[in-house]
C-alpha cells in the first residue's frame, strides 16, 4: 500500500502544480477593473456560487432535469470516493468504515455516469463538437466510481483504487477533468464581475405594474 | 504547393498577408493567456445545455447554433497553443491550427451567430462567460483583419469622420439648428434650444448619430427634457456620438481611441460628466470597458441619462402626467445596457411615472431575450436573415405582453424592434424612453 500512496501523494503534487502552473498564467483569475464599482463583487460571488447554481435560476439545468439529476449524482459519487482515497492516504482506518458506508451511492452514480457518456455518443448535437478527451474524461470519471465500489466491497481492491486515483491525478490537470477546479474559478470570477456592475445578484423578475405618477 | 496556413499560395505577397493574419491572430490568443478569461477558454465541459438560453439556437436549432459550439470555434484554437495537450497531441483535445478556414469558420459563428448578449453566461453549467469567449474570437478576426465588411466600414467611418454615420459637421450643425428652432417654438420660450460646444456646461451629452440623421425627435425629446429640468448641458461637433463600433468589431485599439476622443472633448468643453444618451453597447464600451482599454480611471463620471431622468423624476425637477401616455408600454431590455451594464431599474422607475400602463415582458431584466440586432449584427447585411428569425422570440414576448408601445433605450434595439414589428406583424410602435417622457411631461406651454 505505501508504494500505491507515494504514487497518487505524487499524482496529487503534479495535478497541483500543474494547474497552479495555469492559473498563475493568466493571472489567477483576477482582473483589473479601474471604472467606479457599483455592486458588491463578493455578494455576487457568493450568489453565483450558491444560489445561482439552482434549477431555479439556472435555465440549463431547469431545462434538463434528467440531465442535471444526472451531473448531480455523478458528481457526488466522485466526491465520495475521493473522500475514500483521501481518508485511505491520510486516516486508512477511517476509510475501512467510509468506503463500506458509500457504497450504495456509487452504482448510481456509475449508471448515471454511462448514461451520460451514451448521451454524448447519441446525441447529434453533443457528437458534433465533442473531442476524444471529452469521451475519456467521462469514462475515466466512471473508472473511478467502478474502482471505488471495489473498494467499498472488499479492502484488496483499495490498492487498486489508489492506483486508479494516482493515474486520474496526473491526467486531471491536462484535460477535461480541469474543470473540477475551473467551474469554482470561472462562476468567481464571472459572479465577481459582475457583482462589481451592480448586475448581480440579481433582483426578482416583475411580470406586471401600473404607473405610480 | 499548400503553405502553411493550409491554402495553395498563390502568391508570396498574398501568402505574406496571410501568414501576417495568422500571427496577429496568434498574437491576441497569447495575450488572453494571460487574462482571467483564459479559465473560462479551458473550462467548457460541452454538455450543451446552453442552447435554450441562446436567441439563434431556440429560433434555428442547429448544432452550429449552439453556444457551446460557437465557443469552442474560439477554445479550440487557444488550447492548440497555449495548453501542453494542445501542442503534443491535439487530436486529443479537439485543438485546431489557426488556418484560413478556420478564420472563416469562427468569423461565421462569432459575427454571424452571436450578438454577445451574455444570457447563455448566466445559464451555463459550468458558470462560463460564453459571449466572453466568443467576443476573443472575435478580437482574434479583427487582429487577423478578419472583420465583415459591413461593421469594419462603420468602425472606419467613426474613425476617420468622428461618427459612424459619416455625417459632415455642417449637416450636424443645421440639424441641431432646425431642432432649437422646433424646441423654441414648442415651449414658447427664447432660452430653449440645443446648444453646440458651449464650455462650462454641467454635462456633455453624447448622441447616436441615427438621432441626427433620421430620428431627430429623440434629440428633440432630450433637449425638451433638459430645458424642462433647467440642466445646463452641451453636444460638442466634434465628437457627439455615444456609439463605439470598435467595441462591436472587438478592435481594442478603435475601441480605446474612440473612448479617449470623447474624454478629449469633455475636457476640452470642461463638462463635469458625460451623460449618454439610450445606447446600450455604447454605455457598455465607454462606462465599463474604456477604463480598462485606457487602464485608467475616468476623470468626470459617465453616465446614462436612464440614471439622470430617475433622478429628475425622483427630486420633481420634471412634472409629468403619465395619462399623456395613456397606451400599454412594455419594455425592452438591451443586453448591453441591464445584462452587462447594470442599468436595471432606473428606466423601470421612470416608465411607471411617465407611463399610465406599464407591462413588463417575460423574462426581463438581466435575463431578457437580445432582440437579435446586437453586437453589430443590423451592419452585417449577409447575416440579415438570421437576425430576423433570431427576432422571432423578442416578437413573441412582444405580443404577450398585449402593449401598443415598446419602450427601449438603445437605438440600435429600436432598429432591430422595428424590422421585427414589420416581419412579424406586431403593429408596435417604438419608442425610446425619453421620448416618452417628453410626450408626458407638464412644461410651460405644454400643459392641457
Amino acid at each position: 500500500m505505501i508504494p500505491a500512496r507515494i504514487f497518487v501523494l505524487l499524482g496529487l503534487i503534479w495535478a497541483s502544480l500543474g494547474l497552479a502552473f495555469r492559473l498563475r498564467a493568466a493571472g489567477c483569475g483576477s482582473r483589473d477593473e479601474y471604472a467606479p464599482r457599483v455592486g458588491s463583487a463578493t455578494r455576487a460571488i457568493w450568489y453565483n456560487l450558491t444560489v445561482g447554481l439552482w434549477p431555479g435560476r439556472k435555465e440549463s439545468a431547469r431545462r434538463h432535469p434528467a440531465e442535471f439529476a444526472a451531473g448531480l449524482l455523478l458528481h457526488v459519487g466522485v466526491l465520495l470516493t475521493l473522500a475514500g482515497v483521501g481518508l485511505l492516504l491520510a486516516w486508512p482506518v477511517l476509510a475501512e468504515g467510509f468506503l463500506p458506508a458509500i457504497r450504495p451511492v456509487l452504482p448510481l452514480s456509475l449508471t448515471a455516469g454511462l448514461a451520460l457518456f451514451l448521451r454524448r455518443i447519441f446525441s447529434r448535437t453533443l457528437r458534433a463538437f465533442s473531442t476524444p478527451d471529452d469521451y475519456l474524461a467521462i469514462l475515466a470519471t466512471c473508472g473511478l466510481l467502478a474502482a471505488g465500489m471495489l473498494a467499498a466491497g472488499a479492502p484488496c481492491w483499495q490498492i487498486v483504487l489508489l492506483l486508479y486515483a494516482g493515474l486520474v491525478a496526473i491526467y486531471f490537470p491536462l484535460g477535461k477533468l480541469r474543470h473540477a477546479v475551473f467551474f469554482f474559478l470561472a462562476r468567481a470570477e464571472y459572479g465577481g464581475r459582475l457583482g462589481y456592475r451592480g448586475v448581480y445578484p440579481p433582483q426578482a423578475t416583475e411580470t406586471e405594474c401600473s404607473s405610480d405618477g | 504547393m499548400t503553405d502553411d496556413l493550409g491554402h495553395e499560395a498563390c502568391s508570396s505577397a498574398a501568402s505574406a498577408d496571410r501568414s501576417g493574419a495568422i500571427r496577429a491572430a496568434r498574437a491576441v490568443l497569447a495575450q488572453v493567456a494571460r487574462q482571467p478569461l483564459a479559465i473560462h477558454l479551458e473550462a467548457c465541459v460541452r454538455c450543451g445545455l446552453c442552447g435554450p438560453s441562446c436567441l439563434f439556437y431556440r429560433t434555428q436549432p442547429e448544432p452550429a447554433n449552439l453556444p457551446g459550439v460557437k465557443a469552442a470555434k474560439v477554445a479550440d484554437l487557444y488550447r492548440r497553443y497555449h495548453t501542453w495537450l494542445g501542442r503534443t497531441l491535439p487530436r486529443l483535445i479537439g485543438a485546431k491550427s489557426l488556418t484560413v478556414e478556420a478564420l472563416d469558420e469562427l468569423a461565421d459563428a462569432a459575427f454571424g451567430r452571436c450578438t454577445g448578449c451574455g444570457r447563455c453566461g448566466l445559464h451555463c453549467s459550468v458558470g462560463l462567460d460564453v459571449a466572453g469567449v466568443i467576443r476573443v474570437g472575435r478580437s482574434v478576426l479583427a487582429a487577423a483583419g478578419a472583420v465583415p465588411d459591413g461593421l469594419r466600414r462603420v468602425v472606419d467611418n467613426q474613425l476617420q469622420t468622428g461618427n459612424q454615420m459619416a455625417i459632415p459637421r455642417d449637416e450636424f450643425l443645421s440639424t441641431a439648428q432646425w431642432l432649437s428652432e422646433e424646441l423654441k417654438q414648442e415651449t414658447g420660450c427664447d432660452s430653449a434650444g440645443i446648444p453646440v460646444d458651449q464650455p462650462g456646461r454641467r454635462i456633455l451629452y453624447l448622441v447616436n448619430p441615427r438621432e441626427v440623421k433620421f430620428f431627430p425627435l429623440s434629440l428633440l425629446a432630450a433637449a425638451g427634457v433638459f430645458h424642462a429640468a433647467g440642466e445646463s448641458w452641451t453636444l460638442s461637433s466634434q465628437i457627439y456620438d455615444v456609439t463605439n463600433y470598435g467595441f462591436f468589431a472587438a478592435d481594442d485599439h478603435a475601441t480605446a481611441e474612440l473612448v479617449g476622443r470623447i474624454l478629449d472633448q469633455a475636457d476640452r468643453l470642461k463638462v463635469q460628466q458625460i451623460i449618454l444618451s439610450e445606447c446600450g453597447h455604447g454605455f457598455h464600451a465607454l462606462r465599463w470597458e474604456g477604463p480598462r482599454q485606457l487602464r485608467k480611471p475616468y476623470p468626470l463620471p459617465v453616465r446614462s441619462i436612464l440614471e439622470l431622468l430617475n433622478e429628475y423624476l425622483v427630486r420633481r425637477t420634471l412634472r409629468v402626467d403619465p395619462s399623456r401616455n395613456a397606451q400599454p408600454v412594455t419594455l425592452h431590455d438591451p443586453c448591453n445596457l441591464v445584462r452587462w451594464g447594470g442599468i436595471v431599474e432606473p428606466q423601470r422607475r421612470v416608465l411607471r411615472r411617465v407611463v399610465q400602463h406599464f407591462v413588463e415582458m417575460t423574462p426581463n431584466r438581466h435575463d431578457n431575450f437580445c432582440c437579435g440586432g446586437g453586437g453589430g449584427l443590423l451592419s452585417m447585411s449577409e447575416y440579415g436573415d438570421r437576425r430576423i428569425a433570431a427576432g422571432a422570440i423578442k416578437a413573441e414576448q412582444i405580443r404577450a405582453t398585449g402593449a401598443k408601445i415598446v419602450a427601449t433605450p438603445c437605438h440600435n434595439c429600436a432598429d432591430q424592434l422595428l424590422e421585427i414589428s414589420k416581419h412579424y406583424k406586431l403593429g408596435v410602435e417604438i419608442r425610446s424612453v425619453v421620448e416618452l417622457v417628453y410626450s408626458a411631461l407638464l412644461a410651460p406651454g405644454r400643459e392641457g
